[in-house]
């Protein structure tokens, strides 16, 4: 990071690679739209560029604030558009044959991206960086702005919604 | 702890102990060991494995990104403002002239030769009059 403050373009591109599959998971997981995702990907990345003179190592870890760049980007977004991408029917079916594993696998894809759909975005956020990225409460919490008791509180609303979903989705037995 | 908050907590931070709050962990190993505590944490480390599904991220779209990002980077660089353009590197140019024309002044007064002038009183007194002499209609 201090040689991306120093506008070293080759310290940026090892960053970018390290970083840059992170942000599209995160937006991803919320937007819904891998279009979208990249362009926040994309946006997050130059905001790195043009304020790593303003990361202090020791307010914050990277991650934690990259993550909250990516978040600001991405509710920013999500508050200013008033369609929704992606369809909440999910994916098309891949009718290509596939081992029982990958098959279960797909299905349980599908069945989260349905549930996801019921959340809101910040449950999405919660989710992603706690499940997804593998964050610890504190440090979801940091990145999302919160306190580490409003960020339990939401996480556990978004896992009781989530749950909630999938039950009410294997109930009915359809992904459709 | 009572059982209740172990439940509680294994709904809101999933089925593994060692990602609770480091404030609960100790109280929660007891539980945890217990049989019913054991069901219910595999109960809810089944939803973590699904909820930790991530999308996929093909290694091509991150690189695409990546590049997106220097060619945007180079397109602001390349719009400099106006006065920007105008002081680099056009408007250095008469300051790189005033150098280069100290430079060569330098260099001539090192490479030719002073010649001193007589100062014998003889070759003085000439000169003095050979001034006059073409300053007062001489023959010159």
């Amino acid at each position: 990071m201090v040689e991306v403050s120093a506008r070293q373009q080759h310290a940026f591109r090892i960053l970018m690679q390290r970083h840059m599959p992170r942000a599209l998971r995160v937006a991803q997981r919320i937007v819904r739209d891998p279009a979208e995702a990249d362009d926040i990907g994309q946006e997050a990345l130059l905001r790195v560029w043009s304020h790593a003179a303003s990361f202090d190592p020791k307010v914050a870890k990277f991650t934690t604030w990259f993550y909250r760049i990516v978040l600001n980007l991405t509710f920013d977004r999500t508050r200013r558009r008033s369609f929704h991408p992606l369809d909440e029917a999910g994916e098309v079916p891949d009718t290509a044959p596939h081992a029982a594993e990958s098959m279960i696998a797909a299905e349980e894809h599908r069945m989260l991206q349905r549930a996801m759909a019921n959340l809101s975005d910040r449950q999405r956020g919660a989710i992603a960086l706690f499940y997804v990225e593998g964050l610890s409460g504190q440090e979801a919490a940091e990145a999302m702005n919160l306190s580490a008791k409003a960020f339990e509180s939401l996480l556990g609303r978004a896992r009781a919604a989530l749950r909630e979903s999938v039950q009410k989705i294997q109930d009915t037995g359809s992904f459709a | 702890m009572t059982f209740d908050e172990f439940r509680r907590l294994a709904e809101t931070w999933g089925g593994d102990v060692e990602r609770w709050p480091a404030a609960t962990r100790n109280a929660a190993r007891p539980f945890a060991a217990t049989l019913e505590g054991g069901r219910i944490l595999a109960e809810q480390a089944r939803l973590d494995r699904l909820f930790a599904a991530a999308p996929e991220i093909e290694a091509g779209r991150a690189e695409r990104s990546s590049f997106l990002v220097l060619q945007r980077l180079a397109n602001v660089q390349q719009r400099r403002p106006q006065w920007h353009r105008f002081l680099f590197p056009r408007g250095l140019v008469p300051a790189a002239s005033l150098a280069c024309s100290v430079l060569v002044g330098v260099w001539l007064a090192g490479a030719i030769p002073y010649v001193h002038p007589p100062s014998d009183p003889l070759s003085v007194m000439s000169g003095v009059f050979d001034v006059y002499a073409i300053g007062f209609g001489s023959v010159q």
